[in-house]
């Protein structure tokens, strides 16, 4: 633990500095998340008036609206740029220099990002939940704010952190192949983006894909944080739920240690 | 401007030499851009499993909508990819300075030296969805239907390309402004969706301030209806002019104020 | 030919304290400093001349260029260049002048060489007649032959330079401003590129403004030299004026088999020199003379030692321009108080 403290808190830092230098680009992309946010919200809106009812395979407007944000922020929360990194270094041949420092280099990629994912916590995550609970109260006149919910959500949350860490990290190796890091990246964001259920929720697509895709762990990484904190799920579906992020997270942690096994030597092959 | 295009052919041959050179790059790029459409897509697809119409608008007529927006956005990538690199980092690393050193407007410069092949997802997507939705999105089909709106397409990819020029600009004085044009670039979303689902604020926001519902919406409304020609495209004109106008002044502008990099 | 009158241009700069806390403050409250990268250059250039501009690191020469190439727009002050002033008539001026940067390229990176020199054929609108005969002459003079059919990016860094000096001549302009066109390059691509700027200078009347960090760059070529420091003119005429004030004193190094005859004093003695003029430093095999040369000439040196003992190897070390430029702004600041 003291180890940990000493090595990589000063990954922790470099992280949380990163994103105030970077503040820039971070304001950009919320404000990008927020427009996207937006432009759904009306188009649902929408969708909701077309079909003349209140509720919609059991959303309610109130809901979608919770839904839309809340998984637009979780999403930018767990975000993970670790394969834009590796796949960066990889290219320029500075993932050797990475090889040399004596800590665990997943670990020290994941300790500059949790710098980072700390302050989202702060300045996104809070911000986005008080909002939505005010607007929650107006639209509804009660306070629905569950304590009990919210917690599961952050523990729920950091799983899924954890899950699009490993997910990302198997996403840069691809570097190694491919030199087109952006493309990779649109890729990879879309799929995340459509299979992940940020983009629309599981609930609403057809039964066997649904199915399908809430067990794949891109679910994993938005929607069942998402649909716990707004109370969507029982008890037991909240522990199968979590039980399945763990296998995932496990199972990820397994895949990119091979994979960078497999990388290490094609690195010594290329004479990094 | 003969010579221009001379040189404009001779950058486009090597960029299509070097795409060669690194196919799987070149696939790749395509391959992404074109899950991206087909998740836009499938987003459509499944919200009309729900319900019959989208703000009296059927499926065919949204998917219409939906790939006429795609046209001009997909021009601009194709043609002027490069204003991007501007704004993230030509300007801050100093490298700006070659197209200020050579005989030829650095504007025209900088966007000719890149040719985006990327952009074939959306060219494809948008247009295969104009073939697979008109004939059952009850067109206004007419000579002048038709000629209108070809002629609006390059006239909305400019609107694209003024305001990723203004924002690129930006980078002259901020040295870097990637996330100024990712955020008004992002704003392209509206246009994919008819206007009339928003609230007013926000349709005059779209339709005035960042006007990319002159990309999509209005010139599609037009073959759809084939009513009020003078908003619906002589708009798209007017404002991609104006537009266009206003960029170029705030580029040159941030020529003067640029500062290179190192002592 | 050129003319720099008071050049003046700042930079606003943002400042940050360091570490976690400066990043906050530096959020809410940026600190901006307005740095003076050049405070008032002038000098001039007549046509044919090649002139050595040289200065310590960060003394603003590059920014002096890049406002003499139009990249910059001084904050005050003029230049004017065959009677044009960059910032104002850009495009036409531009196609007078090549410029080379050493830290960067201007080619395009994945392009074949060749490819790239018909593109600023293009760009430059050089006929093809024109064209074919100025290709011949920059493969002559640079050697492009072996590599003009690779991509930019596989070029050796001696290589790319010369193909970046051949891009800059193609349009054969009447000024060439070369910054650091030797900079990380060996002794033999150095010098194929110092006979190519000569050959260039000789056969066209080419103005050349040159920066550089090698003083033999500047021996060889310059015919005049301007130096600045923090953004200032400290120095302006040949360089052997230069030397002849401010960079007297030459080392000179001997590898002996037996230097125990070779002492201070008797040298001091046989060449009338005081302690302030000569000084001497040896070791078993090396023997070290640190003299003025104005009051003795390196020549007479040199045979005084040899006559005294067997000599296996000689190095002639000269004062460096760093060192010179140090001295000549100490005495700037001297001369201020």
């Amino acid at each position: 633990m003291n180890k940990i403290r000493k090595s990589y808190v000063p990954f922790m830092k470099a992280g949380m500095q990163n994103l105030i230098i970077y503040r820039l680009n971070f304001i950009g992309f919320v404000i990008g998340g927020l427009i996207y946010c937006f432009v759904m919200f009306y188009l649902w809106r929408a969708v909701f008036a077309s079909n003349g009812g209140d509720a919609f395979l059991g959303f309610s407007m109130t809901d979608m609206v919770i839904y839309l944000f809340l998984s637009n922020t979780t999403s930018q929360l767990i975000f993970s740029s670790v394969s834009n990194e590796i796949g960066e270094e990889i290219r320029d041949g500075s993932i050797s220099m990475r090889l040399l420092k004596p800590v665990n280099t997943d670990l020290s990629y994941m300790f500059t990002e949790l710098g980072t994912v700390f302050m989202k916590l702060v300045v996104l995550l809070i911000p986005m939940i008080l909002g939505l609970e005010i607007y929650r109260y107006c639209a509804t006149g009660n306070v629905m704010f569950n304590v009990g919910n919210f917690l599961l959500y952050l523990f729920s949350a950091v799983l899924a952190y954890i899950i699009s860490f490993r997910v990302n990290l198997c996403f840069g190796f691809i570097a190694f192949y491919v030199k087109n890091l952006w493309g990779i990246g649109i890729l990879k964001n879309s799929i995340i983006g459509f299979l992940s259920g940020s983009l629309i929720p599981l609930a609403f697509m057809p039964d066997g894909l649904r199915v399908c895709l809430e067990y794949m762990p891109f679910a994993s990484m938005s929607y069942t944080p998402v649909m716990i904190y707004m109370g969507k799920y029982g008890t037991y579906e909240i522990i199968f739920r979590l039980g399945l992020q763990i296998v995932w997270s496990v199972l990820l942690y397994g895949l990119s240690k091979l994979i960078w096994l497999g990388a290490i030597k094609r690195l010594c092959v290329q004479g990094g | 401007m003969k010579r221009i295009w001379k040189i404009y052919r001779l950058l486009a041959a090597q960029n299509l030499k070097r795409i060669m050179e690194y196919r799987a790059d070149f696939l790749t790029g395509a391959v992404s851009f074109l899950i991206d459409q087909a998740v836009g897509i499938a987003f459509i697809f499944i919200i009309f499993t729900q319900i019959p119409q989208l703000a009296g608008f059927t499926f065919e007529q949204i998917l219409f909508i939906y790939g006429f927006s795609q046209i001009p956005k997909g021009l601009d990538h194709l043609l002027a990819d490069n204003l991007w690199c501007v704004g993230y980092f030509i300007v801050r690393k100093g490298d700006f300075d070659k197209y200020l050193i050579r005989p030829v407007n650095p504007l025209f410069h900088v966007i000719a030296e890149t040719f985006q092949v990327d952009a074939i997802g959306e060219l494809v997507v948008g247009i295969a969805l104009l073939i697979y939705a008109s004939p059952g999105a009850g067109l206004h089909i007419t000579i002048w239907t038709i000629l209108l709106s070809i002629i609006a397409v390059p006239f909305a990819a400019l609107i694209y390309t003024s305001l990723k020029i203004i924002t690129a600009s930006l980078a002259f004085w901020l040295k870097s402004s990637g996330f100024i044009i990712q955020m008004v670039y992002g704003m392209n979303e509206f246009s994919k969706y008819p206007t009339t689902i928003y609230s007013l604020p926000v349709r005059i926001f779209v339709t005035y301030i960042i006007p990319f519902a002159f990309t999509g919406y209005y010139p599609s409304l037009f073959i759809l209806t084939g009513n009020n020609a003078l908003f619906n495209i002589g708009g798209v004109i007017a404002i991609s002019s104006v537009l266009f106008v206003i960029s170029v002044f705030i580029w040159n502008k941030g020529i003067s104020a640029y500062e290179s990099a190192g002592a | 030919m050129i003319y720099a009158e008071h050049l003046r241009k700042e930079f606003k700069k943002i400042v940050k304290e360091p570490g976690l806390k400066g990043s906050f403050k530096a959020l809410f409250k940026p600190l901006k400093e307005t740095v003076v990268a050049a405070e008032d250059i002038s000098f001039h250039v007549p046509k044919g001349e090649i002139l050595g501009f040289i200065g310590p690191n960060g003394a603003g020469k590059s920014t002096v260029i890049k406002m003499l190439t139009g990249i910059l727009t001084p904050t005050s002050g003029e230049c004017r260049i065959n009677g044009k002033v960059p910032q104002n008539d850009r495009k036409n001026y531009v196609r007078e002048i090549g410029a080379v940067f050493g830290q960067r390229t201007q080619l395009w990176w994945d392009l074949p060489l060749q490819e790239t020199y018909l593109v600023l054929k293009e760009i430059y609108e050089v006929d093809d007649a024109k064209f074919k005969k100025r290709m011949d002459f920059l493969n002559e003079i640079l050697e492009l032959e072996k590599f003009i059919k690779s991509p930019v990016r596989t070029l050796s860094l001696g290589q790319r330079m010369r193909a970046d000096i051949a891009a800059s001549m193609l349009h054969s302009p009447k000024v060439l401003f070369l910054d650091e066109p030797t900079i990380g390059l060996d002794v033999v691509v150095k010098d194929n590129i110092r006979q190519a700027i000569m050959k260039i200078n000789k056969e066209e009347q080419t103005t050349v403004i040159l920066t550089t960090h090698d003083i033999s760059d500047i021996e060889l070529l310059c015919d005049r030299i301007v130096m600045i420091d923090k953004g200032k003119n400290v120095y302006d005429g040949s360089l052997h004026e230069l030397r002849e004030n401010y960079g007297q004193t030459r080392e000179l190094v001997f590898e002996t088999d037996n230097n125990s005859k070779l002492t201070e004093e008797e040298f001091r003695k046989g060449l009338k020199l005081n302690e302030n003029d000569l000084v001497i430093e040896s070791d078993k095999n090396n023997f070290k003379v640190r003299f003025n040369s104005r009051k003795l000439p390196v020549g007479e040196m040199l045979g005084y030692t040899l006559s005294l003992t067997k000599v296996k190897d000689i190095s002639v070390k000269d004062a460096d321009i760093e060192e010179i430029i140090r001295n000549l702004y100490r005495q700037g600041e001297k001369s201020d108080e």
